[in-house]
């Protein structure tokens, strides 16, 4: 932990609830700047929510989130939106927009009311089609894509919008293996070349401790563990936060810990008697 | 910017642009025609001669007494419907939406009804002026769309459960319509009952004037808010995290969705699915574009209004028929066509 880079944003103690339902509890995570933070979790754990609260689009009853030392409750929506993206886990539009039309609107919170479009904007919309291999749809509609296009149609959105932090909620969802690992890698290069800071939701545990710099398990609310992903891919940490009995590996190709479940774990937490 | 794409936008934009330019054409065309037609025969010419300040002192009179201010109040009041339609569309990104499906309407004839209950005197004339009356028929309208705001709570962006609530309030308005009129005098509720089915007989240009006026600033609000659509077009979560406010923003649009569409049926009554159809087909004409989307939504709201004035005084002549009653035969089957067309989608 100790070479990772000093925090870009600060969960403090947030508590955030539905109705009566406690889904985050007085939850507190530091995220470095320019690495690639990862949250896992099992389902309802409170990790897309989490990610979700960081881009104030849920506040929390208590606590704060703070962005270079600053509450993100004082910043404007087009303020904040300039300096966290976020592509939500199912993200939709019309299906008679263009893919450009899309890739454009990222340049939203960069538009005053009455300023026109500028050369930057057009330069951003660019670049962010390139670099995502969209340009030669540009013109194609939303509805006539495939997954791995509309995909990349979204992150080029999100890229568009050129803020330093991008959280994606889930982004390797419905997309076959080669489309994950396509997806995962020009977020990786983002971090890399750009020196981005990334948050991401993922689901598969293996593909998190290949992308994370740091891993967060989240567990019924909180925090369980955060670190490097060889310190959290520990089995005993696993049958607790995932209830799966799984042995660990060292991926000989990538040098990542990968895990392989054998079944179920037997729950070993007490539970109140109902 | 590359060419590749400016040029493509400057195609569609030709394109585009025809479309409007033909359905401007259709427009003046119909409104000419709306003119011209009625008991006598006044030709195209006579009409232009009149409007230019000439022709005989009987044109004069029908022209400018009788007819226009119909077509005028017809061509206001249907494009202003079909404005507030388009933008319920856009913000509730569902074709189904419309004043009259989420109780705008309804609820701007409750007012009115109420209205007309409260401020008349014995012999059925007005004790305050006649220019209150888009004031009820805004309160009337936005209590309903309130109302189906709060009752959706939650999942307000949830474009079926407005539209459910929508029907819901507009059913409770349309029955308290329907007691008011009843325990109100005779000759009133018959008064209430034309203006109900929407009617564009009766008006002068002293209520054009104030129509006019009071939807200036209404539609110059909705024209600055119209900027802010295609954010909007995303899911709440995206259209969020680029940077819309899009809880207030939502409210605003539906706000000034209802005034437009109470100012215009507080004075021709509540002509039905103009705010559907309209910016319907506006959507398959020009596509997204949205000012050519607007002002084409305007044009053929106004042309259905104008053309269904035109229909009931040609066919149903000497007998008034409410136009609402005609564009409500029109449009209760093309709402039906879009329900089950947008069933078998979901399939």
């Amino acid at each position: 932990m100790a070479e990772l880079a000093p925090s870009r944003i600060e969960v403090r103690d947030l508590t955030l609830m539905y109705g009566h339902d406690t889904v985050l509890d007085a939850l507190s995570l530091p995220i470095p700047a320019g690495k690639v933070t990862v949250l896992a979790g099992p389902n309802g754990c409170g990790k897309s929510t989490l990610l979700r609260a960081i881009r104030r689009l849920h506040l929390g009853q208590r606590g704060q989130i703070l962005l270079d030392g600053v509450d993100i409750g004082s910043l404007g929506a087009k303020d904040l939106a300039r300096q966290i993206g976020l592509l939500a886990q199912s993200p939709s539009a019309p299906p008679d927009m263009s893919v450009e039309e899309l890739v454009r609107l990222g340049r939203y919170p960069h538009q005053a009311m009455l300023q026109p479009w500028s050369e930057k904007d057009g330069a951003a919309v660019h670049r962010a089609m390139e670099g995502t291999g969209v340009d030669n749809l540009r013109h194609r509609r939303i509805g006539s894509l495939s997954g791995g296009q509309l995909q990349r149609a979204w992150i080029a959105m999100v890229l568009a919008q050129e803020t330093d932090i991008i959280c994606l909620d889930e982004p390797v969802n419905h997309l076959d293996m080669a489309h994950q690992l396509d997806c995962l890698d020009l977020v990786a290069k983002l971090n890399r070349e750009d020196g981005r800071t990334i948050v991401l939701v993922l689901h598969d545990l293996n593909l998190a401790a290949r992308y994370a710099d740091q891993l967060v398990f989240v567990h019924e609310g909180r925090v369980r563990a955060l670190g490097k992903p060889e310190e959290l891919m520990m089995p005993e940490l696993l049958a607790e936060v995932f209830e799966v009995d799984a042995a660990i590996m060292t991926d000989p190709v990538h040098g990542r810990p990968i895990c392989i479940p054998r079944g179920r774990a037997k729950v070993k937490r007490v539970r109140e008697v109902a | 910017m590359s060419l590749v794409m400016d040029r493509a936008s400057a195609q569609s934009g030709l394109g585009i642009g025809a479309i409007v330019l033909i359905v401007f054409a259709l427009f003046v065309l119909l409104c000419l025609a709306g003119i011209g037609f009625g008991s006598t025969w006044i030709s195209f010419d006579k009409v232009a001669h009149v409007i230019f300040g000439g022709g005989e002192k009987s044109e004069r009179l029908v022209v400018l007494q009788l007819r226009m201010p119909r077509v005028m109040a017809a061509a206001i009041a249907g494009a202003a419907i079909a404005f507030s339609g388009y933008l319920l569309q856009r913000i509730t990104r569902n074709e189904l939406a419309s004043p009259g499906v989420l109780g705008v309407v309804d609820g701007a004839a409750l007012g009115v009804v109420l209205f007309l209950a409260l401020y008349s005197n014995e012999s059925n004339a007005l004790t305050v002026p006649v220019a209150w009356q888009p004031l009820a028929a805004a309160i009337g309208a936005l209590a309903a769309i309130t109302l189906v705001f709060i009752l959706s709570g939650r999942q307000a962006s949830s474009a079926i459960r407005l539209i459910l609530f929508g029907i819901a309030v507009a059913a409770v308005a349309k029955a308290l319509t329907t007691i008011f009129m009843l325990i109100g005098p005779i000759y009133q509720a018959a008064q209430a009952a034309r203006w109900l089915a929407g009617s564009v007989n009766a008006i002068g240009w002293g209520e054009i004037q104030i129509m006019a006026w009071a939807l200036l600033p209404v539609v110059a609000i909705a024209g600055l808010l119209a900027r802010e659509l295609p954010p909007a077009d995303l899911d709440d979560v995206s259209s969020r995290s680029i940077g819309l406010n899009l809880p207030v923003y939502r409210v605003a649009v539906f706000a000034v969705a209802a005034l437009l569409t109470a100012i215009a049926v507080a004075f021709v009554g509540g002509v039905g699915f103009i705010g559907l159809i309209a910016p319907h087909l506006a959507r398959l004409l020009v596509g997204r574009a949205r000012f050519a989307g607007i002002v084409t939504s305007m044009m053929l709201g106004a042309m259905m209004l104008v053309g269904a004035d035109l229909l009931v005084r040609v066919a149903f002549a000497p007998t008034e028929v409410p136009a609402g009653t005609v564009t409500a035969i029109v449009g209760a089957p093309y709402f039906l066509f879009l329900l089950m067309r947008k069933d078998k989608t979901n399939g």
